[in-house]
This record gives structure tokens, C-alpha cells and sequence, in this order.
């Protein structure tokens, strides 16, 4: 770091200096500058992500703050100041209950399905099968389409008249399903949808994780008699765990902001989410609140309380990826301590044995040749 | 850290780069002067308005002048648009259309908008039916847009349907079966029974489009003209409400997803005989009959009546917002684009019903078109002349919008799902009214 210090000003060659003045002013001129350059420089190098950041994302994040204490109508703009009442209005208003709890509902019927076929997916594709580009490629296909090209096509497969899966179902004699009409089945068609799109690219996720398993681990389970079912649960399934917690975290918050499947499942209808409500989800609840209802304070208000929500979350995460961590770290140290206790009374056995033998050196521990080098002090390795 | 002095240059540069990159995103958008006083107009429209060659003449016209068109795909995500932009005060074009819908919107934030009366806009909309010009004018009497089209509503029925039921099915016919001139809800209702009796099936395709029309045919719709809301208790209202959920239980609706009708399906395969047919909604019935396989032998129809007399639904204008840095120029634009030629152009191209009267009695607007050969060489633009005739401008107050969707959105929902009947619907309705619309 200190190489771009330029030289003391008495040792800079005494090059032609007509007059020594300017020539000193100038090279304290340098040195201030290099010092700024070696101090300052390396914020300028961050600086244009933090600025990026602060515009994009902390501007917003502090504006959407300040519009939410407003009652702010969207064209004709900020009105009266509310303080937190529109924290305290949507906290009552059932309207956003109902959006948390189609939220957490759709979430819940996605990621859980999701991710129990990702991980079945994923030990599928870590076994030794032939033509393995062409599976995972097929299961990440569905990730490339855009959502609204996938959400155009179940709206139309769910049609409630006219819709495929409405047709085989009264064909082969059952009732058919009003998949856009009630709660339930919209939350599990939106959460279909999801799924397919989702599930393909964290099975691939989880195979990444997979495969860093050590194969050696399986190969002493397999032989001490493990079955396939059992070493899967009892290696495979411990060993990603914290790929598991990145996934099911990642699938958390994008499960609670939840958009385009809702929003286009029946996109002419009056009201984002069903005729009633039935699959507004909070994202598109802020979205009706701000566009529909150009209650644009109380929009912010909500976006506000999903962050929060959504911060909780990224803490959790936290806490239970360090909880992990710390076990592994208590389980290694504890492995560690035990090696070491055993490995002592093997020295002491073989200590005893030895000084049992007469004209074995006496057991002063002096010279003990097990012992590293490196532990002795220099006189008793003199010794 | 040891940099060579390529790095260091590299480096400043790309970090000028990124400060420049973020100082420009901010810049674009409105309009801009060229170097030799050249004006650039941009234009924001939607759907199909039929302005595209217009813009071309415009430009030949007038040497100096450039359009720049953007058209947004949906009304809806227009609107999107427009609110996003309006409510950021930066990025709105030198001509806004804006749709009849959006009113109840616009007219809150009316003073945005340049009064066209300071660019000859009395002489300008002259031509207009007077219900535009009212619709167009806001509480100060400023006229902030001037017409491109209209919606007046007429009947499209399915012939075949009609004489399988044993109905009347030529166009006089049906007019005066439904009363004519005098046409009301009742006779409506009472001729659909008398249809789905017979046949089993549904007489219209869902309750949300007939409601709409029932609301704003009204001399008052859910405010009164002095802009206080009248829901709760407004007896006209709860009358036309009790029609329609009687008609929902009668099995009158054939609920159907509206704006969806399976791909077009509903409308072939004889799943309901009428239809809500505003002018602009013509061209939506040929597309959906075509999307699902069908053609003019469908049998569908338009008859030269409407129930409970005359109604508009939609139709745009065109405004100047006065973010524009040329108002005049905006001004003399949107007018050109209004004027009685353009219009006749615009229905040909896109099949948008003139708002000029001029226009409306145009051969080119009255005579042959792709349309009367679709609905059995009915006489199209003459039927809409004059279902244009009587319709009221209704005062469209600040949550109009809001109540038409959201509050009995639901409701009309539930009357066709049968979910709920007639009273209890409306409660859920005054319900939602209370909590989403503050008194």
C-alpha cells in the first residue's frame, strides 16, 4: 500500500530546479495528493455501487417512509399529515388481513410441495444417469419462460367454463372446480403455477449442494450396511442443509411478494385477485390501494409492513444459519477434544510401557519423542 | 495499491460514466426543441385509434413538425401510465388521450390539463355531440380534451338463437320487441325470461356490462349532479339492482368471465343471445367470434335500441397536459386529430365511432364496411348515429371508479354465481362502499 508514496522531498534527485521553491511546493503538493489518493481513493472505487444503492434503493425505501405518514392521494398528492395512522388503518382494515393471509396460503401450498419434489428431483438427478445435461436442462426449461407467458396459459387451462382442466374433469363425471371464483382452489392454481416455474431451479440449486458430498461418506455407510433411503436422510439430507435454509429462505421472500400469478390469473377482472378478493395478495393488494384506490399513503404504508415482515424473516434466516454453523463448530471442537483426550492415553500407555523397560529414559517428559518439536522450549530440546 | 496510469484513467472514467449514466435516466421524456426551431409533439394513445396515418399527413402538413407516437396496448395499462407520470410531474407527452373511464380520475387534477378554449377550442368542438363537450368540461368550465369517438350502446343479439326460440330475429323486429323508443329493463328482463324458459339457456353473458349500462344511463349514477355520493338508500339504484339479481336468479346470466368468454367460445356456442354493445364493442364481438373459429353465419345481429333508453360507454379524448412546452402547437394537433376528416379516417382504420355529427353522417362513416357484412349487412353506423342521440353526461365524481369496481364488482359476482341473492348482495356492497370510499 505504501509503494505510492513518492520519496521524501531530500531525497528527490536534485534535478534542474531553477528555483527550489515551486520544485518543494510541488512535491508537497504530490505527497498531499498521493496521501488523499491512498486514503480516499478506495472509497471512490465503492462509491458508485453506494451511490447506485442509495438512489435505487435506500432513496425509495426512506421516501416510501415519509409518503406513508401522509394522507397522500395519488394525482392530487400529499394532503394532511397522519403521523402512523395509516399504519393503524391497515392494521384493522380486513381488506389487508385477507391479502396476508391469501399470501401466506399461497406461499405455504407452493414452497412446501415445491420444495419436497425439488430435493426428490435434485437426489434423482445426483445419481450416476445417463444423458444428465439433457435432465437438467429440462428441469430448468420452465424457469426461462416468462411468468406471463406461463400465467396466460394456466389462466386458460383454469378456465372455470371453457378451461382444459374444468373439461377433464366433467368428462370423466366429477363436478368441475371454480378455480377463479374460490379461495381454495385459486390458491392452489396460482401455487401450481408457481411451482412449475420454481421447482426446476431449486432442484438445480440443491444438486450443486448435493454433489459436494463427499462420495467417500456414502461409500463407509454404504458398506457398514446403509440403505439408499437411509444414507439419503442421514447424509445427504444434513449435509445441504444450509443450501436447504438458502432455498427455503429465498422461496420465503419471493413467496410474500408474489405478483404477476395473481395479477394476470384473471386479468380483466375489476378488482386484482378474484371478484372477491379471493387471491389478492399483499403486493397486489399495495398495488390496488395505490392505482385503484390512489390511496397512495396507505399503499406505502403496507408496502412498509411487508418489509418488515420480510426483514423478520431475513432474520430468522440469520439466526438459524448461525445456530447451524455454531453446531457444526460445537460438534467438530467436541469431535476434536475427544480425539485428543484419546490420543493422550495412548501417549501415557505407551509412556508407562516404555518406562517399565529398564534403561528406557526415565519418565521426566523431557524427551518425549512424540511430542512436536515445536512444543519444547529450547532447553529441552537441547536436552 | 499500485496502479498503472491506464487503470487510473480507466477507472475515472468509468466512474464519470456511471454519475453520467444516472444523470441521463432522469432527463428523457417530454418534448423537445430541435436546433432550427423544429418541434417535436409526442403523442400518447391506446388500444386502436386509427391516428397512425393522420400523424404522417400531419407531419406533411406542417414542415417543422414531428410526432412521436407511443401506443400503450391496453386502456388500462394506459391508464397505468398516465397516473404514474401525472402523480411524478415529469413524463407526459404534449397530447394525452384519455378515456371516458378515466374522468372520475382526471377531473381531480382537471387544472393539469390546458384549457382548449385558449386555443380556439370552442370553435374547435363544435362539431362534437354537446355530451362530449360536457363531459370534456370540468367544474370551471374549462375544456380540457377535445372527442375522438364515442360508445353509444345498441343491442347486439344472435338471430339464430332468436328464431329457435321462436322470437322475432329480423333488426325492426327485435327493436320493437324490446319497446322500441321506450324500451325499458322490465320488458328486457321479461323477454329474456321468457327466452331462457324456453330454450334453457342464458340471455346475456354476465351481469357486470348490464349493470354498468344501467348505472350510467342514469341522469345521476352514484353521485348527484352537485357531487354528493348517493348509494345507501338511492331507490332508482336498489330498483335497477332488484331487475338484475331477479335476472341472475332467473338463470338470465350465463356468467361468464367477462373480457374472457372462453377465447370467444361463449359467443358460438350459443351460451347467451344478447350482448351490450357499445360502438367500439362491435369490432370486440367480430374478434372474439373469429378467435374461436366462427364468421358472419354465427347470426349475430346489432338492433337500433337500447333498454331503459339511450347509454354511452367509453370513448377517448384527446388533452394537452400543461407540462407540454408547446400548448399551441399540441393544441392545434389534438384538433386536427378531432376534426371531422380525421375521424372518418380513424373509423375506417380502426372502426371508432366519430364524436363530430359531420362525421357521424359521412358516407364513409354510414355506408358498407367490414362490420355491417359481419352483423347481417346491418346498416352500423347509421344504428349507432342514432343511439347516440340522448345521452346524458353524468357527473362522474372522484371514487366513481372505485364504486362501479370494487364495491358492486363483488357483488354483481356473487348475483351471477348465485352466491348470494338480490338484498344481501347489496348490503355487501353498501358494506364495501363504507369501507373503501370515504364519505
Amino acid at each position: 500500500m505504501t509503494s505510492t508514496l513518492t520519496p521524501p522531498a531530500e531525497s528527490a534527485p536534485a534535478a534542474p530546479a531553477p528555483a527550489g521553491k515551486p520544485s518543494k511546493d510541488r512535491s508537497e503538493f504530490r505527497r498531499k495528493l498521493s496521501r488523499f489518493d491512498l486514503k480516499a481513493s478506495p472509497y471512490f472505487y465503492v462509491a458508485p455501487f453506494f451511490i447506485l444503492f442509495g438512489l435505487v434503493g435506500l432513496f425509495p425505501l426512506v421516501y416510501t417512509f415519509v409518503v406513508s405518514l401522509n394522507d397522500w392521494n395519488l394525482l392530487t398528492g400529499p394532503g394532511e399529515w397522519v403521523g402512523l395512522d395509516n399504519f393503524a388503518a391497515e392494521l384493522t382494515d380486513p381488506l389487508f388481513w385477507n391479502s396476508l393471509f391469501n399470501t401466506f396460503s399461497i406461499f405455504l401450498l407452493s414452497a412446501i410441495p415445491q420444495l419436497i419434489a425439488a430435493v426428490v428431483i435434485a437426489a434423482v438427478l445426483d445419481q450416476n444417469i445417463r444423458a444428465k445435461t439433457f435432465w437438467r436442462l429440462s428441469v430448468i426449461l420452465p424457469y426461462i419462460v416468462t411468468p406471463v407467458a406461463v400465467t396466460l396459459i394456466f389462466s386458460n387451462i383454469f378456465g372455470e367454463q371453457y378451461g382444459l382442466v374444468n373439461n377433464i374433469l366433467t368428462t370423466i363425471g366429477l363436478d368441475p372446480v371454480m378455480w377463479k371464483t374460490e379461495t381454495l382452489p385459486s390458491h392452489i392454481a396460482i401455487a401450481i403455477m408457481v411451482n412449475w416455474r420454481w421447482t426446476g431451479y431449486n432442484a438445480l440449486i440443491l444438486l450443486a449442494a448435493m454433489q459436494a458430498v463427499p462420495k467417500d461418506i456414502h461409500e463407509s455407510a454404504a458398506l457398514d450396511g446403509a440403505g439408499a433411503v437411509r444414507r439419503f436422510f442421514s447424509i445427504t439430507i444434513p449435509s445441504i442443509r444450509p443450501t436447504m435454509i438458502f432455498v427455503i429462505i429465498t422461496a420465503t421472500i419471493g413467496g410474500l411478494q408474489i405478483f404477476t400469478e395473481p395479477k394476470l390469473f384473471n386479468a380483466a377482472s375489476s378488482i386484482p385477485g378474484g371478484p372477491q378478493r379471493q387471491y389478492q395478495t399483499t403486493v397486489l393488494y399495495i398495488w390496488d390501494l395505490a392505482f385503484n384506490r390512489q390511496e397512495f399513503g396507505k399503499a406505502s404504508a403496507v408496502a412498509w409492513i411487508l418489509f418488515l415482515i420480510v426483514v423478520a424473516f431475513g432474520l430468522l434466516n440469520f439466526w438459524l444459519s448461525r445456530r447451524i454453523a455454531s453446531g457444526e463448530n460445537r460438534a467438530i471442537s467436541k469431535r476434536r477434544a475427544k480425539r485428543l483426550a484419546r490420543y493422550r492415553t495412548e501417549q501415557e500407555l505407551e509412556l508407562d510401557r516404555l518406562s517399565a523397560i529398564p534403561g528406557a529414559p526415565a519418565r521426566t517428559g523431557a524427551s518425549v519423542p512424540l511430542e512436536r518439536d515445536a512444543d519444547l522450549t529450547p532447553e529441552e530440546r537441547d536436552a | 495499491m499500485k496502479l498503472s496510469r491506464h487503470t487510473k484513467v480507466a477507472a475515472a472514467v468509468a466512474g464519470a460514466a456511471s454519475i453520467a449514466l444516472l444523470a441521463t435516466a432522469c432527463s428523457s421524456g417530454g418534448s423537445e426543441s430541435g436546433s432550427d426551431g423544429d418541434i417535436t409533439l409526442t403523442v400518447t394513445t391506446f388500444g386502436t385509434m386509427g391516428l397512425d396515418d393522420l400523424y404522417a399527413q400531419y407531419e406533411a402538413d406542417h414542415p417543422g413538425i414531428t410526432i412521436k407516437p407511443t401506443n400503450i396496448d391496453t386502456g388500462g395499462n394506459a391508464l397505468t401510465d398516465w397516473q404514474t407520470k401525472q402523480a411524478a410531474g415529469s413524463g407526459l407527452p404534449d397530447v394525452q388521450a384519455v378515456e371516458e373511464g378515466w374522468l372520475s380520475k382526471v377531473m381531480q387534477v382537471s387544472d393539469s390539463f390546458t384549457d382548449l378554449n385558449e386555443y380556439g377550442g370552442a370553435e374547435n368542438s363544435a362539431d362534437q355531440v354537446s355530451w362530449k363537450n360536457e363531459q370534456a368540461t370540468d367544474a370551471d368550465g374549462r375544456l380540457i380534451g377535445y372527442g375522438t369517438d364515442i360508445g353509444p350502446e345498441g343491442l347486439c343479439y344472435n338471430g339464430a338463437l332468436f328464431e329457435a326460440a321462436g322470437l322475432p330475429s329480423d333488426r325492426e323486429s327485435v327493436a320493437a320487441l324490446f319497446g322500441g323508443d321506450d324500451a325499458t329493463w322490465e320488458k328486457f328482463f321479461e323477454v329474456g325470461k321468457q327466452y331462457t324458459d324456453k330454450t334453457g339457456k342464458a340471455f346475456y353473458d354476465q351481469s357486470g356490462f348490464v349493470w354498468n349500462s344501467m348505472v350510467n344511463q342514469l341522469p345521476e349514477g352514484y353521485y348527484t349532479s352537485d357531487g354528493e355520493l348517493n348509494v345507501e338508500g338511492n331507490s332508482e339504484l336498489e330498483a335497477r339492482w332488484a331487475l338484475l339479481a331477479q335476472g341472475a336468479a332467473d338463470g338470465l346470466s350465463a356468467n361468464q368471465t367477462q373480457w374472457d368468454w372462453g377465447g370467444g367460445k361463449a359467443f358460438i356456442d350459443g351460451s347467451f343471445a344478447t350482448f351490450v354493445c357499445p360502438g367500439w364493442m362491435l369490432g370486440n364481438v367480430k374478434g372474439n367470434v373469429e378467435a374461436a373459429g366462427g364468421d358472419a353465419t354465427s347470426g349475430w345481429d346489432f338492433a337500433d335500441v337500447f333498454p331503459g333508453g339511450a347509454a354511452n360507454w367509453g370513448g377517448t379524448f384527446l388533452t394537452v397536459p400543461t407540462t407540454s412546452k408547446h400548448p399551441k402547437e399540441a393544441a392545434e394537433l389534438a384538433a386536427f386529430l378531432t376534426s371531422t376528416e380525421s375521424q372518418v379516417a380513424a373509423f375506417q382504420a380502426a372502426g371508432a365511432f366519430p364524436s363530430t355529427t359531420t362525421a357521424q353522417a359521412d358516407p364513409g362513416v354510414t355506408g358498407e364496411s367490414e362490420l355491417t357484412e359481419f352483423f347481417n349487412d346491418a346498416p352500423v353506423g347509421q344504428i349507432l348515429g342514432s343511439r347516440a342521440e340522448g345521452v346524458v353526461a353524468q357527473y362522474k365524481g372522484p371514487d366513481d371508479s372505485v364504486i362501479q369496481e370494487q364495491v358492486f364488482g363483488p357483488s354483481v359476482q356473487e348475483l351471477d354465481s348465485g352466491k348470494a341473492d338480490g338484498p344481501t348482495a347489496w348490503d355487501h356492497a353498501i358494506d364495501l362502499l363504507n369501507q373503501l370510499v370515504a364519505q
